[in-house]
This record gives C-alpha cells, sequence and structure tokens, in this order.
C-alpha cells in the first residue's frame, strides 16, 4: 500500500538530491557541457552563468528534437503566467525538474512528450540528466494518474454503500430511536460493498497501477541514492546486493561440496 | 463532525455525500457509548506493552542455522506418547508465536499437554542481506536441516511435521522431496492449488488470488528488485485490506463494544503485538511465492523446481491429515483441499475447522479441535500405548 505523505516526502528528498546531483555533475563534466553547448548553441549555459534570453526558445528546441509536435502554448494558453516565467525564470532547469509547474495543465500531452523523451535515442556524454528527468517525471504523473484512479474506484465504491444502505435504512435512521441498528446496517452494507469492489477488474487494475508507478518512484529513488553514493565514494546499493549474493552463491556451493565429501566418506 | 454538504434547499447533494455523512454519524453514534469508550480508554492507559505477553511456554534452542532457530519445548507433563516428536512450522508471513499465543489458547501448550514431544522453527528476522533465500534454502536447507536434527537426535527414526499456512507448503515440499525424514505430515491453512476453485469463492474469499492474478511477473519483479525484500508493513497492509470493515472499525468500535473488558482487552492486544510483528519476507523466495506459485501455479502442475529438480508431491508417502478453515478468507478452502489429488486415499484425511484463517489457532473453539484432532489421529497412526487425547484440552501447566 501506498503512504501518499510519504511518497511526496520522498519526491521532496529525490528533487533535492537530483538538485544536489545535477550541480556536481555539471561541474565535474566542464568539457561535456563545452561540447554540448556546442551542439546545441543556443541552449542555456547550465552552470552558474546562465543565459536566460535564450532559455526558452533553446529548450523548446532541445524538446523538439524528440517531439516534433511540441506545443509549448498548451502550457501558456491554459497557465497564464507558466510559460512567462519559466522564460525569464532565474532558476530555469530546476524549474524544468518541478512536476507541479506542469502536470496540472496537461498531463495527458506531457506524458507523451515525456515518454517520448524517455524512449527517445540515449547518447553517451549527452543529454542523460534529461533523459532521467523525463522518465522521473513521466513516473509522477503515472503515479498521480494512479491515485486519482483509485480514488474514483474508491468514491463509486462508497456511492453505492449508501444507496445500499438506502434500502433498508436512512440517514434520519441515525438520529431516531435505534442508531445502533442504522450504524450495524451501514457498516453491513459498507462491508459488503468494499468486498464486491476489491473483486472487481476495476478496483484491481487500479491497485496494479498503485503498486506499479508507486514503485517506479521508489526505483528512481534507489537510482538516485546509488548516483549519490557513487558521488561521495561510498559503497552503493548495487554494489552491496552483488557482493552478498556472491556470499550467498558461495555458502550455497560449500555445502553442497560438503554433502558430497559426506556422501563419499560414507561409502568408503 | 464534518459539516454535511447540502444543497440550497437543505438536501444532501449526492450519494457521495450521504455515505461521508452516513460514517460521521457511525463514528459519533460510537462517540454516544463514550461510557463504554472510556472504560476501554481507561484500560489502555493502565495496560503496559510488557503486561501484553504472548508465546511464554518455555523453550530452549537445540538447533541455530544462521537466523533459523528450532526449539524443543519443555514437557508440561509426565504423561508421555509413543508418537514421533513432533517439529511445527509457520510461515514466513506472519511468526511462529501465534501458535502460543497465551496460556488458554495455545496449540503448543495443548500439544504438550498430550505428552508430544515438540518443536518449533523460528525463522528469525530476515533482514535485506536474507533476500536471496528462496525456496532451496527454505525447504531444503533450514527445514530439512531442523528435520534432520530432530530425526538424527531420535535415533534415526521418522519425525512428524506440522505446517501452517506457507509453513504447510515447505513442509509438503520437504516431504516430497526427502520422504524418508517423515512419519506423518500434518497441515493447517496450507495452500498446494494456487488458483483453486475460483468460479465458486463466496464473497471475500480468494481474494488474494485473484489479486496477485492480476499482476504481471514484470510487476512482481519490479516490486522485488527494488525493495529487495516483501516487507513486513506491506504484506500486512494487504491482509488488513481483505477485511475492510474490521480494519476500519477495530480501534473504535471494536474497542468501545469491550467495554474495558479486561480479558477481552488482553487477548486483543496480544492478537495485536502478534499481527504488529510481521517480518519482512525475503525476496527471492517471494517472488517464487508470487510467481512460481499464486501467478503460475507450478506446485500442482509439477512444475515447480526445488534444488534443481522438478517437485513431485505424488513422492509423498506419509500419513497425512490436512486441516482448512471453512471461512478462511486468505487460503481458500479448494487451494488446501487439493493435496487429497497426490496423496493415496488409505493415507490422507481432512479436518475442516468451523472458523477463519487465524481462528483456526487463536479462537477458544478452536483449541481442542486442532490439537485434539491432531493428537487422535496421530494415535491411530502411529500410538502404540494409547494416550487418550481430550476434546477439550486447553489447559494450564
Amino acid at each position: 500500500m501506498v503512504d501518499k505523505d510519504k511518497s511526496e516526502g520522498g519526491m521532496d528528498q529525490m528533487f533535492e538530491i537530483w538538485e544536489k546531483g545535477q550541480d556536481a555533475f555539471f561541474k565535474a563534466q566542464a568539457e561535456a557541457m563545452e561540447t554540448f553547448n556546442k551542439s546545441f548553441e543556443n541552449m542555456p549555459d547550465f552552470s552558474n552563468k546562465m543565459k536566460m534570453d535564450g532559455a526558452f526558445p533553446s529548450w523548446d528546441g532541445f524538446i523538439k528534437t524528440w517531439v516534433p509536435d511540441w506545443d509549448p502554448n498548451i502550457f501558456s494558453n491554459q497557465s497564464g503566467e507558466f510559460a512567462n516565467q519559466f522564460t525569464k525564470s532565474g532558476n530555469s532547469f530546476l524549474a524544468l525538474l518541478e512536476p507541479a509547474n506542469w502536470t496540472k495543465y496537461a498531463p495527458e500531452q506531457l506524458r507523451v512528450i515525456l515518454q517520448s523523451i524517455a524512449d527517445g535515442p540515449k547518447f553517451a556524454d549527452l543529454a542523460t540528466p534529461q533523459h532521467e528527468a523525463a522518465e522521473t517525471w513521466r513516473e509522477t504523473l503515472d503515479y498521480t494518474r494512479a491515485a486519482s484512479d483509485m480514488g474514483k474506484v474508491m468514491q463509486d465504491a462508497w456511492i453505492r454503500t449508501y444507496g445500499r444502505f438506502n434500502k433498508d435504512h436512512s440517514i434520519e435512521d441515525f438520529k431516531a430511536s435505534d442508531p445502533e441498528s442504522a450504524m450495524a446496517g451501514w457498516l453491513s452494507a459498507a462491508n459488503h460493498e468494499l468486498l464486491e469492489t476489491q473483486r472487481s477488474q476495476e478496483y484491481m487494475d487500479a491497485q496494479r497501477r498503485m503498486i506499479r508507478s508507486s514503485t517506479e518512484i521508489k526505483a528512481r529513488q534507489k537510482d538516485l541514492a546509488e548516483a549519490w553514493s557513487e558521488m561521495y565514494q561510498m559503497p552503493t546499493r548495487t554494489e552491496v546486493d552483488d557482493l552478498i549474493k556472491t556470499v550467498h552463491e558461495l555458502r550455497r556451493e560449500l555445502r553442497k561440496v560438503k554433502r558430497e565429501v559426506a556422501s563419499l566418506k560414507a561409502l568408503k | 463532525m464534518m459539516p454535511l454538504q447540502r444543497d440550497k434547499d437543505g438536501n444532501p447533494i449526492n450519494d457521495l455525500a450521504l455515505a461521508q455523512e452516513a460514517w460521521m454519524l457511525t463514528w459519533q453514534q460510537m462517540l454516544n457509548a463514550g461510557e463504554r469508550m472510556v472504560k476501554s480508554n481507561g484500560f489502555l492507559g493502565k495496560v503496559k506493552n510488557e503486561d501484553v505477553a504472548i508465546a511464554e511456554t518455555p523453550s530452549e534452542v537445540v538447533f541455530e542455522i544462521d537466523k533459523v532457530r528450532l526449539s524443543r519445548y519443555k514437557p508440561l507433563t509426565k504423561v508421555r506418547t509413543d508418537i514421533p516428536p513432533m517439529i511445527i512450522c509457520y510461515g514466513l508471513f506472519g511468526r511462529q508465536t501465534m501458535i502460543d499465543l497465551q496460556e488458554d489458547r495455545s496449540l503448543v501448550r495443548n500439544l504438550l499437554m498430550e505428552g508430544i514431544d515438540l518443536y518449533v522453527v523460528d525463522w528469525g528476522n530476515p533482514t535485506r542481506a536474507d533476500q536471496f533465500l528462496n525456496f532451496d534454502d527454505y525447504v531444503e536447507r533450514y527445514l530439512g536441516s531442523c528435520v534432520e536434527h530432530v530425526y538424527e537426535a531420535s535415533g534415526n527414526k521418522p519425525v512428524n511435521v506440522f505446517g501452517i499456512c506457507e509453513g504447510g507448503t515447505f513442509a509438503s515440499m520437504l516431504a516430497a522431496l526427502k520422504p524418508e525424514l517423515f512419519a506423518a505430515l500434518a497441515l493447517a491453512i496450507t495452500p498446494i492449488d494456487f488458483h483453486g476453485d475460483q468460479e465458486n469463492f463466496w464473497q471475500g474469499e480468494g481474494f488474494l488470488n485473484s489479486w496477485i492474478g492480476n499482476l504481471t511477473k514484470d510487476d512482481i519483479d519490479l516490486v522485488i528488485d527494488t525493495h529487495g525484500m516483501l516487507s513486513g508493513e506491506m504484506t500486512g497492509a494487504i491482509f488488513s485490506s481483505l477485511t475492510p470493515i474490521a480494519s476500519m472499525t477495530k480501534y473504535n468500535i471494536g474497542l468501545a463494544k469491550m467495554e474495558g473488558n479486561e480479558p477481552m482487552m488482553l487477548n486483543f492486544l496480544r492478537m495485536e503485538k502478534w499481527i504488529a510483528d510481521r517480518p519482512d519476507h525475503p525476496g527471492e523466495a517471494a517472488r517464487q511465492w508470487l510467481n512460481d506459485l499464486y501467478r503460475e501455479n507450478l506446485l500442482v502442475k509439477g512444475e515447480f523446481e526445488l534444488c534443481g529438480e522438478k517437485l513431485d508431491l505424488k513422492n509423498i508417502t506419509c500419513p497425512v491429515l490436512n486441516i482448512y478453515a471453512e471461512q478462511d478468507h486468505i487460503i481458500p478452502v479448494s487451494c488446501s483441499k487439493a493435496l487429497s489429488k497426490f496423496v493415496p486415499k488409505k493415507n490422507y484425511e481432512e479436518i475442516g475447522f468451523p472458523g477463519g484463517h487465524v481462528g483456526v489457532f487463536v479462537s477458544r473453539k478452536a483449541q481442542g479441535v486442532v490439537a485434539g484432532g491432531l493428537v487422535n489421529w496421530l494415535q491411530e497412526k502411529q500410538g502404540k500405548s494409547k494416550v487418550q487425547a481430550k476434546k477439550q484440552t486447553s489447559k494450564k501447566a
């Protein structure tokens, strides 16, 4: 089950780690950034010397490299200040990483765009953070949508619950002389409808999408934590897991050898 | 109280608003029974965690392998039987303390009072360092080593194994893999056919089977690969969702209904303590449990691999007693009874218990049925000098 508050807190931490990771990455990859700038002459300088005047057109062009149909007007039309803020902001690249700035305006179109970026060709030394940002963003959108779908399924269940309760009772029964009977009727109706809802394909699909999307976010957090560990010369989770697996397999082999030795001794 | 959502004429605006109102009134009704709630709250204010003791029957650890410990219980009576020693093996989704919850609701005590030489497996607390443990480890290496230890301690004589829930699946697999170690196999609430008779599930039955069946292999792999383990927190939440209203009302309406009754409150708190102590399930074993068993149902197809070989349940040669719960909302009856297809009729018996999954062990009426039925069956199959097993076996030491 997903704890929404925890997930949201996790997202804050994730983006904080991401931001720090970006800083370190750009500082460490000065040469790569030069190549990057030569390849996209109008792109902003993502170091501290940001060229803000050209930020939006460059970013727009960058996106269109993967998504020819990209239309930023959908955001400006619906958000009013959004494109303006994006262009003038002193922190435009980080604004791109903040889903709250985007998701509410055109989630479906945005998801298609993000998926397209994420699925696009990858360069060895270029734009990896953008790919990852697109995937992270798409995963966040999926989770938001899954949570919304789940909420709708449960809302419908409660509406049906009232319908069932209303066959034999009414809200007024709670205030009448036998409120305990009304309460029992309500709980019985709720139990019946919730169990029926759980059996429905709609519910199970919604749960599946919740599990899938929340786990994808968790997996992304794991990737970011690994990047952080590498940055500070610490062992990553994957490296520790690899070691555990090696020890586990060695122990299994040792047990097998011990058994073979014992059976050979028994034969003598 | 939440304000009612009404239109300008004062009428509730829709069924959802009415549903919210009904809940609010339900809570209010509960608060109206304030005196009862105050009594329960008063008791909760006085009781300490240490007062809520479970699994207190004395035992000593006689064998250890990694985090797994095998404990032998100290006799509670001078009565002795000719029945071979019994090893109880619980699953990994909960803890074995459930079979010794309290003095008058304890399978362990009931069996000891019948003179059974009793051992219980404790799987310990698996951590992420144990994530690669799989069924080979749990069935052959861990349970197998425990059974071999008792087998050798008994002068190389076969022993009885009683597997519960997932532990029953482990025990069945070991009985098929190493039948020479088994004098008899007893099972309770054990899944064998993980699909069951889905068309005839009653409301609330088999949700877990359908729910896991709706996940793809890729979904499950993603969860296991990401988390390494199947967390106890997650499995606990899933189990709670199987009984939605009971889970929503146990800390409010449920507590109020107890009116501070001390024995009832302590029973409730002991169960809560057991539920809260839910270990993480090692990832690789969980992957097999969910993908190979729940989704693919490989065990009954004869395609489940253990230690590199396909496991055939028809290799079980010892007598089998299969105890199932007729109102089990976690393991459908048809999932348990499927074992009858693999064991010769002369070796197979069943006891249907009229209760739920955990009720088989913790309800008051279950105390005689499970332990009594088990001991009677063992006496019939193995006893030379008969010891009368009693129907009501809940006793104090």
